[in-house]
């Protein structure tokens, strides 16, 4: 079965990838072209269908690929286009996509878990209108997704990643019509717009520096890319415009420098921030939770925030060649996981607490990436795709319960309004709790086993550094991030129990929130309406359950697909080929591997005293020390619950800068381009256009008459004789040679003569002529010309043929003698004479000397005296070889 | 028996386009104008018919002449529709009170 596929799809042109991605592009197009006239049913089967497709395809690619450890396949579609690299050399840039096994695992995740999602939107999607238009933009996100993932080279991928940010843009802005979410859906898409100019510039330099944009061929590459690239001075300021003391200013003493690998990571890392919504870039992701909840699960937890993760695990030979690259990462990932734990305590809206906590959760990635871990790092993407996926459809069951009862989109979203619904939801409540349990690190759930190992790398590895000059983080900073992680984890168990307990368990709260309850559209739930005012929130259909509980099956096992301390690693032997070379430079230290155990009960301490600290919190003292907290410390409390005010923050200076800048340039628009510019051109058209008008009467014999005036004109011009000709000094210089030519014209003929003939030349019809000239001399050519009316005309040409020579007989400065007047020019041209003679005696002493050798040999023979052989000039010296590389 | 020389005809025709370029530029009337363009387009067919003489292996200017006959003929009836529809609009062939396009 295996040989046979093999067969079918040879690793160089593995045409299953072409099936895997145009499936969810197809669905796509027919969705949002056709969508609305099909109905509902053929949507959802056209959605269901080609993702379900997509996915079939996905799992015999990742068996192809996982059969052999370390292979590879690929598909070219088309050169896409070239461009000009660093040594003039043609960088061809195809339209080709390759799976290895990295990219085959993300295939899995991203249309299996696609398609549960997909199927669970089928229900909770099932009343809103633009049905069709959801599941068009959904089947976009895969295709995107799936281009990003594939992606053989970083200029593809980029299609892929920018597809991805459209879609969550449409996606967040799905309810358009509220202005909020619309609001929701432009800020992310500019958010990433700041980190896609990182990624743009790291695609320059990677071409620039490595000679490719495919991955394979830049690792081969990466040498190069240990270059050094001077930041600052990028020029000489003092060869530039500004004035002397500010270019002193500005020079350093000496210039600013780093690899190419560390500028190349730090840009990357920018736009892996961007799209992974990392310190500081992380503000767009909490906003985007204004899309329909499957969005959330889908795009902003499961897939598209871990692109940069997949990114920087992808070039992951880029960043172990630099490892304050690494260490950016690693920090910023550690500040952000902590960071953002931080603020979901405060969060009261369930889809916020998630959001926040998957910024955490990305940050957890990040450490594990820029540990060196790549594949711990990718294998916490896997779980927590498992994980936040399920726990973000459990919200939206959670949501969809409540939005029957509290008509409001905020109302039916807070925890405080929730409360004893384990009664009501129970498989949701079951699937919540597991992966709660996944996600706070208890074993041997998902969550457990890949954040250990993250954290255990962060401990332990560090990497080695390609040449001494490189620079290295101390061995400190490792263990530091370690407790930032751990006290991160801390965080998480205990922020994701308060959601638990305050959503499944106590008393129902939403009794009292009945503002907006219309009991006649929901007339026909009935249970126990008279007493408690509306109806009590139910389970969701089969269709949202079915995939809850695969999820929350996949978070449970999920963990052994990777799980190093106790050797169940089935994944391991798939992803780490991919980082084989990039991971020889992270050393892991043989006395670390003791640690392994000790780390380990550190992590799952840290999540049991997260879970404990909430259970007492909330469920055993019903939520009253965090009450009295919060009213303790007051302005620290706001502070949090308004999310440590970040987003005030940019809004104040960086948007605020921008607006001023945007003011500024409107200003110039309205007061110089178009209050002068605009004006003064509007002026002069308006003028030409009077002047122009008053000859424009209308009378018909005015237009006649200028026609005849115009004819007369012209005959008068083709009557008269013109003496023109085309005047050719192109041999002037070498050999003094100055030829004209006539112009024609009816029944001319030409009289050719010189400033020395008279008038008496007689006409002729040679059109062209030629005067030969000495060095400074000067000669005027008259062309005389008649034409068949035996009109004549003459004009003069003055030719002179010129030479630098002193300005006077001994002068030390030099003049053109063209210029000079005419005694002048005499006493020139016998200087000239007189070094021209100079010259020829020179080259006859010259021909006599060469000739000497030979009258010598000559004579010496005839006193019978044999030479053998002369002595020559010494060699020359030789060219400087070209290398094999070099032109031919 | 001499035929008469070229020349002559080339006068003639040029005196007759004179007339007719005269009369274009200087009467208001707008049938005069049009008769004064068949003037003109006569002159031309004159000097055409009278070149041809120089040619005799040639009909050029012969055929060329009865092309102009031809246009003259199009021209007459296109530009006589548009003076009467002009004298139903304005009451009147004057050449400058068509001034309906102007301001």
């Amino acid at each position: 079965m295996l040989s046979t596929i093999k067969q079918q799809f040879p690793a160089t042109n593995f045409a299953l990838l072409a099936l895997i991605l145009l499936m969810p592009a197809l669905g796509a197009l027919i969705n949002g072209l056709f969508g609305k006239r099909m109905g509902k049913d053929a949507v959802r089967l056209t959605a269901l269908a080609s993702i379900g497709g997509s996915f079939l395809a996905s799992l015999v690619t990742f068996i192809v690929v996982a059969s052999e450890p370390g292979s590879r396949v690929a598909w070219t579609a088309w050169r896409w286009f070239s461009v000009t690299g660093r040594m003039r050399q043609d960088v061809g840039i195809d339209l080709a996509f390759s799976a290895d096994g990295l990219s085959a695992t993300m295939l899995l995740i991203v249309t299996g878990v696609g398609f549960l999602i997909h199927l669970y939107s089928t229900g909770y999607m099932a009343k809103d209108k633009g049905f069709h238009r959801f599941f068009a933009y959904l089947n976009l996100f895969i295709f995107a997704m799936l281009t990003l993932v594939l992606g053989d080279n970083m200029a593809v991928m980029f299609i892929g990643w920018e597809g991805v940010g459209l879609a969550s843009y449409l996606l967040i802005g799905f309810w358009y019509e509220d202005e909020k979410k619309a609001a929701a859906g432009k800020k992310a898409f500019i958010v990433n717009r700041i980190g896609d100019f990182g990624l743009i510039m790291a695609m320059v330099l990677l071409v620039w520096y490595s000679g490719s944009l495919r991955f394979e061929d830049m690792q081969q590459r990466s040498s190069g890319l240990l270059t050094q690239v001077t930041l600052w001075p990028v020029t000489d300021l003092h060869q530039t415009i500004m004035p002397h003391w500010l270019a002193s200013a500005l020079t350093p003493a000496s210039p600013w420098r780093v690899s190419a690998a560390t500028l190349i990571g730090i840009f990357l890392f920018l736009g892996c921030a961007g799209k992974s919504a990392q310190i500081p870039l992380y503000v767009w992701l909490p906003d985007a939770m204004a899309g329909p909840t499957p969005v959330s699960a889908l795009i902003h937890a499961a897939t598209m925030v871990t692109a940069g993760v997949y990114l920087v695990a992808r070039t992951s030979f880029v960043f172990v060649l630099s490892p304050a690259a690494l260490t950016i990462v690693q920090t910023t990932g550690a500040l952000t996981a902590l960071f953002a734990a931080s603020i979901a305590f405060a969060q009261t809206d369930l889809k916020k607490v998630l959001a926040y906590s998957t910024v955490s959760q990305l940050g957890f990635m990040f450490i594990g990436v820029g540990s060196g871990a790549f594949g711990a790092g990718m294998f916490h993407v896997i779980t927590h795709a498992f994980f936040k996926g399920c726990l973000f459809l459990c919200a939206g069951s959670v949501i969809h319960a409540m939005h029957h009862r509290i008509h409001d989109d905020v109302a039916s979203q807070d925890m405080r309004n929730m409360g004893g619904l384990r009664r009501y939801l129970p498989l949701t409540h079951a699937t919540f709790l597991l992966s709660c349990i996944a996600i706070a690190g208890i074993p041997p759930l998902a969550g457990f086993w890949s954040k250990d190992e993250i954290l255990f790398r962060a401990f332990a590895s560090h990497i080695a550094p390609a040449s001494a000059a490189v620079w290295v983080p101390p061995a400190w900073w490792g263990k530091m991030i370690f407790f930032v992680g751990l006290t991160a984890a801390v965080c998480t168990a205990f922020y994701m129990f308060r959601a638990y307990f305050l959503t499944f368990w106590g008393e129902f709260r939403g009794w009292r929130v009945v503002a907006n309850f219309r009991p006649k559209k929901h007339g026909g739930h009935g249970h126990g309406a008279g007493a408690l005012a509306g109806p009590p929130p139910h389970e969701s259909p089969g269709v949202m359950t079915v995939p809850l509980v695969i999820l929350a099956g996949l978070a449970v096992v999920g963990g052994f697909l990777y799980a190093e301390p106790i050797h169940v690693a089935p994944l391991a032997h798939v992803l780490e080929p991919v980082f084989q070379k990039a991971s020889q430079s992270v050393i892991v230290p043989e006395a670390a591997h003791g640690l392994v155990w000790p780390l380990m009960g550190a992590g799952v301490l840290a999540g049991v005293v997260g879970v404990a600290a909430a259970y007492y919190v909330y469920q055993v003292r019903g939520g009253a020390p965090a009450r009295a907290f919060a009213t303790s410390t007051g302005w620290f409390y706001r502070l949090v619950r308004d999310k440590w005010r970040i987003d005030e923050l940019y809004q104040h200076t960086i948007v605020a800068a921008t607006h001023a800048v945007a003011e500024t340039a409107a200003a110039f628009d309205r007061w110089v381009i178009d209050g002068i510019i605009a004006r003064l051109t509007a002026g002069t058209v308006a003028l030409g256009g009077a002047l122009l008008r008053a000859a424009h009467t209308g009378r018909v014999q005015v237009y006649a008459a200028s026609m005849v005036a115009g004819v007369v004109g012209v005959g008068w011009f083709l009557v008269r004789p013109h003496a023109d000709a085309l005047v050719d000094t192109s041999g002037l210089r070498s050999s003094g040679r100055v030829s004209l030519t006539a112009a024609s014209g009816h029944g001319y003929s030409y009289r050719w003569r010189t400033q020395d003939d008279d008038e008496s030349v007689a006409y002729g019809n040679d059109k062209s002529y030629a005067v030969d000239l000495e060095l400074c001399e000067k000669r005027t050519v008259f062309l005389g010309v008649k034409n068949a009316f035996n009109q004549a005309a003459e004009r003069k040409y003055d030719l002179c043929r010129d030479a630098n020579v002193p300005r006077a007989p001994g002068s030390q400065e030099a003049a053109a003698c063209c210029s000079l007047d005419d005694a002048g020019r005499e006493t020139a041209r016998e200087w000239v004479r007189s070094k021209l003679k100079e010259l020829d005696d020179t080259q006859k002493r010259l021909e006599e000397t060469k000739r000497a050798p030979e009258g010598l040999l000559k004579s010496l023979e005839q006193r019978g005296i044999k030479v053998e052989q002369l002595p020559g000039p010494p060699p020359a010296p030789q060219p400087p070889s070209q290398g094999p590389g070099g032109r031919p | 028996m001499s035929a008469v020389p070229v020349p002559y005809f080339l006068v003639l025709a040029a005196v007759l386009f004179l007339i007719g370029a005269g009369g274009f530029l200087l009467r208001r009337n707008l049938l005069v104008l049009l008769m004064s363009i068949e003037l003109m387009l006569n002159a031309v067919n004159l000097t055409l018919v009278a070149f041809n003489r120089l040619h005799p292996q040639s009909h050029g200017g012969q055929i060329f002449a009865f092309f102009v006959v031809a246009v003259a003929a199009a021209e007459a009836a296109v530009g006589l529709a548009i003076v009467l529809s002009f004298f139903r609009l304005r009451n009147t062939v004057r050449a400058d009170e068509a001034n309906t396009l102007k301001n």
